[in-house]
């Protein structure tokens, strides 16, 4: 097939900026996993409603765009927090942990969504964070919200990066996923942890939201097809795995973006799910996972 | 002598499954004091209790004055109990180095972390050579001392061993031994758990044999090599 190398620039430009957003969706996700062994369900839900925090911020209050994302992380931030004093944390010593949190925050998730529902109603409404204009060169035309969403993410990224290799709190983080009880024999307080780790994935949950939002519009459930692609994200790397994810969030991001270009936008979840299903038949444990198999 | 480490009646377990059936024990400053008995009856299960892994259904413990019994184990860490657990539990994708460090997690371990780290390298001068290697990838042998050596980098006023010598070859276990033995000799107050009443016999200022879930018998190492009855009854010996 013969792709012009303007036709590969935008490709790879859009491709990036998918897999970007999905890659901050899906830290979140994995952070929680991989320190909890906890799914947290309400994660799409927290995305659509840090993505109308935003939006009410800055529309109804006439709030700059800076205050709108800080309230966003705020407001996510603290029902993260709530979820895992609310849910979490009595469920914490049953043998079915793992299970009864996955059902819990699936009815989490809804009561958020029918709450933004009341709130903000159920038609569509554009993010207010949106930029406009373009980057163009030659024939490549890359929008600038493209862009600030990918210079967000990879902010973001260094940022956490940071944070969990050279900060207290980051230490406490990779020690309680890796061993919990020997965190705790190093004086490492896991209910403190797991409630930062929570009330963290609920700020980046409300970042992701404002980007898919700034792309697709606000709507209660949008949250929904971006945190399935999320999973499958942290599926495919091994649950739990940060640097694993944010990898195969790009990879995927850019194999989407090709599809799209030679398929067609329609086929591009379905081989998307094909390609989960081969990766996990060959390491069923995740590209990046370890290398343990935990059969119910 | 006072006691830094004192328990009374201590009785615990997991659910309705009751491990401990009271359990009364003083740990001396400066001592070193196995449990010895056989699998399953406790041991291990004691020491979590000390650390507040496991929490208490009856009974108190005191250490250094304070008392521990509803304490959560970063509170008891930070009390001065430093517990090696059985079987290592290293953080398995971190560096040699980065697990000794998380040893001294806590903010007053942390300012000694140069001094110690120093002193754990000339003790265990393995972890030295092998201190960017990631800890999944070491051998048994190398494992135990990245555990002891974590364990000694918190500092504390006790350091409670768990079966150090589980698992190992012969000559790994008479290796790490001496870095116990080196241990007490600077008077460090050791709680030891160890299922061979032999190894530890002459050393220990104090033995006491759990069997059942409580103390079947509590004295000086050496008076217990002159019961061979006991020895016979719950050793095996």
């Amino acid at each position: 097939m013969d792709v012009p190398v303007d036709v590969w620039v935008q490709i790879i430009a859009s491709g990036l900026t998918l897999g970007a957003m999905y890659a901050v969706a899906a830290i979140g996700l994995a952070l929680v996993y991989g320190s909890l062994n906890m799914l947290n369900m309400a994660h799409g839900a927290l995305m659509a409603l840090g993505g109308y925090i935003c939006f009410y911020t800055m529309t109804r209050l006439g709030m700059p765009a800076l205050v709108g994302v800080a309230a966003a992380m705020v407001v996510c931030g603290a029902v993260g927090l709530a979820i895992y004093l609310a849910a979490a944390q009595p469920m914490l010593r049953s043998a079915n942990f793992e299970t009864q949190i996955f059902i819990a925050t699936i009815g989490i998730g809804a009561i958020l969504e029918n709450v933004i529902l009341r709130a903000f109603g159920p038609q569509p409404q554009p993010q207010s964070l949106n930029l406009t204009g373009a980057l163009v060169i030659g024939n490549v035309h890359i929008p600038n919200q493209n862009l600030l969403i990918l210079a967000v993410a990879l902010g973001l990224m260094v940022v956490l990066s940071l944070l969990l290799r050279h900060t207290r709190l980051g230490r406490a983080i990779r020690a309680t996923a890796q061993n919990r009880e020997a965190a705790q024999l190093m004086g490492v307080r896991v209910s403190l942890v797991y409630a930062q780790v929570l009330a963290l994935s609920g700020a980046l949950a409300a970042i992701s939201g404002i980007m898919v939002s700034s792309l697709s519009g606000l709507l209660p459930n949008m949250g929904g097809d971006p945190m399935l692609k999320a999973f499958i994200i942290c599926v495919v790397a091994g649950l739990g795995n940060v640097y694993g994810t944010v990898a195969t969030a790009i990879v995927l991001g850019l194999l989407e973006a090709w599809i799209q270009y030679v398929l067609g936008v329609r086929y591009s979840f379905a081989l998307l799910l094909l390609l989960v299903i081969v990766v996990l038949i060959w390491r069923p444990y995740g590209l990046f996972g370890r290398k343990q198999v935990v059969r119910l | 002598m006072t006691a830094l480490l004192s328990l009374s009646g201590i009785v615990c377990g997991y659910g309705a499954n009751q491990v401990l059936r009271g359990i009364s024990l003083e740990v001396a400053e400066g001592s070193l004091t196995a449990i010895i008995g056989p699998n399953g009856h406790g041991k291990t299960t004691l020491l979590r209790t000390i650390s507040g892994l496991v929490p208490l259904t009856e009974g108190t413990m005191h250490f250094a004055g304070q008392s521990i019994g509803r304490k959560r184990p970063d509170e008891i860490v930070a009390a001065g109990v430093v517990h090696v657990p059985q079987g290592d539990l290293l953080f398995p994708e971190m560096t040699v180095l980065d697990n000794l460090q998380m040893g001294a997690y806590l903010p007053e371990a942390a300012k000694q972390m140069r001094i110690r780290l120093e002193e754990v390298f000339t003790l265990l001068p393995k972890l030295r050579e092998r201190r960017n290697q990631i800890a999944s990838t070491l051998s048994g042998g190398e494992r135990r001392m990245v555990g002891i050596g974590r364990g000694l980098m918190a500092g504390g006023k006790l350091l409670m061993l768990d079966e150090p010598s589980l698992g190992l070859a012969p000559i790994l276990i008479d290796q790490i031994y001496e870095v116990v033995w080196q241990l007490t000799r600077t008077g460090r107050t050791i709680l030891l758990v160890e299922e061979n009443a032999v190894r530890v016999a002459d050393r220990a200022t104090q033995i006491a044999l759990l069997d059942n879930g409580t103390f079947a018998w509590t004295g000086a190492g050496a008076e217990l090599m002159a019961r061979p009855k006991i020895l016979e009854t719950y050793l095996g010996a």
